[in-house]
């Protein structure tokens, strides 16, 4: 029976050509709208390490001024960034299995012999466990030791995206490299990784590419970095040296830590209250005790990463998809109204209404299966425009890469969303030309 | 009104009802999308072309970055700029520690007069800029009181974002700093620790770093050199000579100093189109997409019109044969039409408020203008209108021989 409904359907559809691509144009348009912006969305409201969501978590602590929080908007949280000697007092617990401090940096890496011009590189400053802590992917190599975090050893890890660049590719693990001049050993290299949105430094665009090359946490001091994010303060502080710097009250680090259970979280929480408290006593934090573990998802929310516009276009979207799925829904009832005629035939020759209702569905599936399709190959051309409007500059083509590659799940989803709102759509039409009775179309005849 | 024959139409239309609410639907969403994209759109635009108070056009921005052990910063930015100072087509060179409207730079908060415990609202947010002396006319912004600096008064760089004891500001900040005041040359106002800082100049308009922020003219000009290894130089050009202008000085800089990289030369559009970028697209994307809406809610009425039309043929050859003329006809179907088209805009009014009002908190904008729900009216009826025509055109066109063909 179906195969005869569906051959039913296709004759129907080639009947009038003109109405059947109104509607297959309409559910593909609608389809296509959906899924490009639902990608965009995905990319900049997913959460990139959902499978550590529990163990992992940002540290942030409220040491602002007394008068005034830190953001108006949000007075209930502390700056997301922290001072350096509270990074550095923190960091001493040993209560988290895995911890990381950390800025960003700016470099020019150069090759001593290769004719290479020297690149311009970001570079995360960091201690070793930022690799394990964020599952980040390593192509060769590894991290560095404990002992070269402070001492600090000149090594490096670099991207697999610069490591073709400088060596082509290849497993350049002991070989010497420049940054600013120093020489550094190469000791791993990472793989391809774009965690979407970036979520572990929250001073960038969500979009941004993770940075190329990473070396060991105590170069600031040594070279005297500054962080190329923000750097923050609230107090007029005479800062006349580096050293002064270390020790103000600016706020340049961000510090996540992992914590495998509850009993590690709340010791931890213990701990860094503690020695806000302790801090208190020397004159410090004079804001009320507000020191925070938050893990990643409810990290990238508080924060913003998802802005306002995003939700809009996503409302657009569906708003879009819905004046389709209408529009759908009225050209289908005019179409099978229109055939009314031979619906009254077919009823009059003994065709049960649950058959008549059958075949149109069918008819429906078949253009919601078209429109699908088609909509998702448009949906694929509409986010190459939308990357192009992204792209803004060949070499610095960051964020272009979060929308490069569609990912399954939006796709999954605006796909089976469009199919099943579409044969929902045609359940109405296909119902009511079931219910009517076949002797007034025989009659009109 | 009766030769209008209203009720008669509506009647009519309510026997069909099922696909005239369909429509209606689509109306009420597709006038809801119309009015707050506009909105949305007509903010973004404003905000992307209010002035800049520079020269924008004829400005371009080198960045050189030193980076071996032995590089002699100094001596790098007074040869580099004596060469930019020195090349046909400029006007004015400068060195500057960031680029306004580029998303990076620094703020400090100011205040009036002395002292620690001032309130928080009394302290003014400034973007700082540490300038040279050839700034002002690099900028191409105007000076509407007091002067320039002079090569003399340019301070050695600092290290540790150090405040500098004199400054040129925007008559914003000034305004804001010294609500009560008219003349600013001369005032002192004081930055962190009570660092006392005097008024030279005034400029009239200049925005800074943050596109985003709501103080983006509160501008302070510092008379300091740039702190190393990384120099950022603004060159003005003559009108018309910026790209030739931005070729000679990668000729000329690109190897003149192997000690050093030079990062890029870019014209300003860069930074300001790369932080609009957003805004940009969403503009874009806004008016696409409620394009392709407003296209698909017209087919929607020329299917209902037309589908309408099919279904009627011999009651319209009837209404003909008894004396109907083609205007009457045209007219029935236009009205019916309307009705549809009023039923939705009436429902989409209140939806375009309920999300204007959403959009206006969210972005904290001004509330919706009710000029923007009467143009969006007016636009679906016109709309309604032109997708019904051709429908009614072709009932028009009906025979009224049709009447007694068939029966």
């Amino acid at each position: 029976m179906f195969g005869y409904y569906l051959q039913l359907a296709l004759r129907n559809l080639r009947r009038n050509p003109g109405l059947t691509a109104l509607m297959i144009g309409a559910v593909a348009l609608g389809i296509a709208v959906c899924v490009m912006t639902l990608t965009m969305y995905h990319a900049m409201s997913g959460n990139p390490i959902w499978w550590k969501n529990d163990v992992l978590y940002a540290v942030t602590m409220d040491f602002w001024d007394p008068q005034q929080p830190n953001d108006e908007k949000k007075p209930e949280l502390p700056p997301t960034q922290l001072t350096y000697r509270d990074a550095m007092a923190v960091y001493r617990s040993d209560i988290p299995a895995r911890k990381v401090i950390m800025h960003k940096a700016v470099g020019i890496l150069s090759v001593d012999g290769q004719a290479l011009k020297p690149e311009r590189v970001t570079t995360r400053v960091t201690t070793k466990d930022f690799f394990q802590l964020f599952d980040v992917p390593m192509q060769y190599g590894g991290t560095w030791t404990d002992a070269a975090d402070f001492g600090p050893e000149p090594v490096m890890v670099l991207s697999r995206k610069m490591n073709e660049k400088l060596f082509g590719g290849a497993n350049s693990v002991g070989k010497r490299i420049r940054w600013n001049d120093n020489e550094f050993r190469i000791v791993g290299v990472r793989d391809n990784w774009l965690p979407l949105p970036a979520f572990y430094d929250v001073n960038n665009g969500s979009l941004e590419d993770p940075e190329d090359v990473y070396i060991p946490f105590g170069w600031n001091v040594a070279l005297e970095l500054q962080s190329a994010g923000n750097t923050n303060g609230w107090k007029p502080e005479d800062v006349k040296n580096y050293q002064d710097f270390l020790g103000s009250e600016m706020t340049w680090i961000q510090m996540w830590v992992e914590l495998p259970d509850r009993a590690a979280h709340d010791k931890f929480k213990a701990f860094i209250d503690n020695y806000a408290m302790e801090q208190k006593k020397a004159g410090r934090y004079q804001r009320p005790l507000n020191n925070r573990l938050t893990k990643p998802d409810e990290w990238l929310k508080v924060n913003d990463v998802v802005s306002n516009d995003d939700r809009i276009l996503v409302g657009l979207a569906f708003a879009f998809l819905a004046v389709c799925l209408l529009n759908t829904v009225g050209l289908l009832l005019a179409k099978f109204l229109n055939n009314a005629p031979l619906t009254g035939v077919r009823r009059a020759l003994g065709a049960s209404r649950r058959q008549v209702f059958m075949q149109h569905l069918v008819e429906v599936g078949v253009i919601s299966t078209i429109g699908a399709l088609l909509g998702l190959a448009l949906g694929g051309l509409l986010l190459m425009g939308l990357r192009a409007l992204y792209t803004f500059d060949v070499q610095d083509a960051g964020g272009t890469q979060a929308l490069a590659h569609v990912d399954m799940t939006s796709v999954v989803t605006a796909l089976s969303l469009a199919f099943f709102a579409t044969i929902a759509a045609g359940l109405y039409p296909a119902w009511r030309i079931g219910r009517i009775p076949p002797a007034t179309y025989l009659k009109a005849q | 009104m009766t030769a209008w024959n209203i009720r008669p139409i509506a009647s009519a239309l309510w026997r069909n009802r099922t696909g005239a609410l369909l429509v209606a639907f689509q109306i009420a969403i597709g006038l809801a999308v119309l009015v707050n994209a506009v909105y949305v759109v007509k903010q973004r635009v404003e905000l992307i072309g209010r002035p800049t108070g520079m020269d924008t056009d004829n400005m371009i921005w080198v960045a050189s970055a030193g980076f071996t052990k032995n590089f002699d910063y100094d001596s790098s930015w007074r040869e580099d700029l004596a060469t930019l100072r020195g090349m046909p087509g400029v006007k004015a060179a400068s060195l500057m520690s960031n680029i306004p409207l580029s998303g990076g730079g620094s703020s400090n908060g100011f205040q009036n007069r002395p002292g620690e415990n001032i309130p928080p609202k009394e302290i003014v947010q400034g973007n700082n800029y540490d300038v040279d002396e050839q700034a002002v006319e690099a900028l191409g912004i105007k000076l509407i009181a007091g002067r320039s600096f002079q090569a003399s008064e340019i301070q050695p760089p600092s290290e540790t974002f150090e405040l500098s004891s004199q400054a040129i500001v925007t008559e914003a900040f000034a305004k804001e700093l010294f609500p009560k005041e008219t003349n600013f040359v001369g005032k002192t106002f004081y930055g962190g620790l009570s660092k006392p800082i005097v008024i030279v100049g005034v400029i009239d308009h200049m925005l800074g770093a943050w596109v985003g922020w709501d103080k983006l003219d509160h501008v302070v000009l510092f008379p300091r050199l740039k702190n190393g290894p990384t120099a950022i130089y603004l060159v003005r050009t003559e009108p018309g000579r910026r790209d030739a202008v931005m070729r000679d000085i990668e000729a000329k800089l690109g190897d003149s100093n192997p000690g050093r990289l030079l990062r890029w030369v870019r014209p300003f559009d860069y930074f300001i189109d790369q932080s609009y970028l957003d805004d940009r697209n969403m503009a874009i994307f806004l008016v696409s997409v409620t394009t392709a809406l407003l296209a698909i809610t017209a087919l929607g009425i020329f299917g209902l019109a037309t589908f309408n039309v099919s279904t009627r043929i011999r009651q319209i050859g009837t209404r003909r044969a008894v004396g109907a003329s083609r205007m009457d006809i045209v007219r029935h179907f236009l009205v019916e039409n309307w009705m549809v088209t009023t039923a939705g805009v009436v429902a989409g009014c209140g939806a375009a408020l309920g999300i204007g009002y959403w959009i206006s908190v969210k972005y904290e904008l001004p509330r919706l203008d009710l000029y923007y729900l009467v143009g969006g009216v007016l636009t679906i009826w016109l709309i309604g209108l032109a997708a019904a025509l051709q429908p009614a055109r072709r009932a028009s066109a009906i025979s009224p021989a049709v009447a007694s063909r068939t029966v």
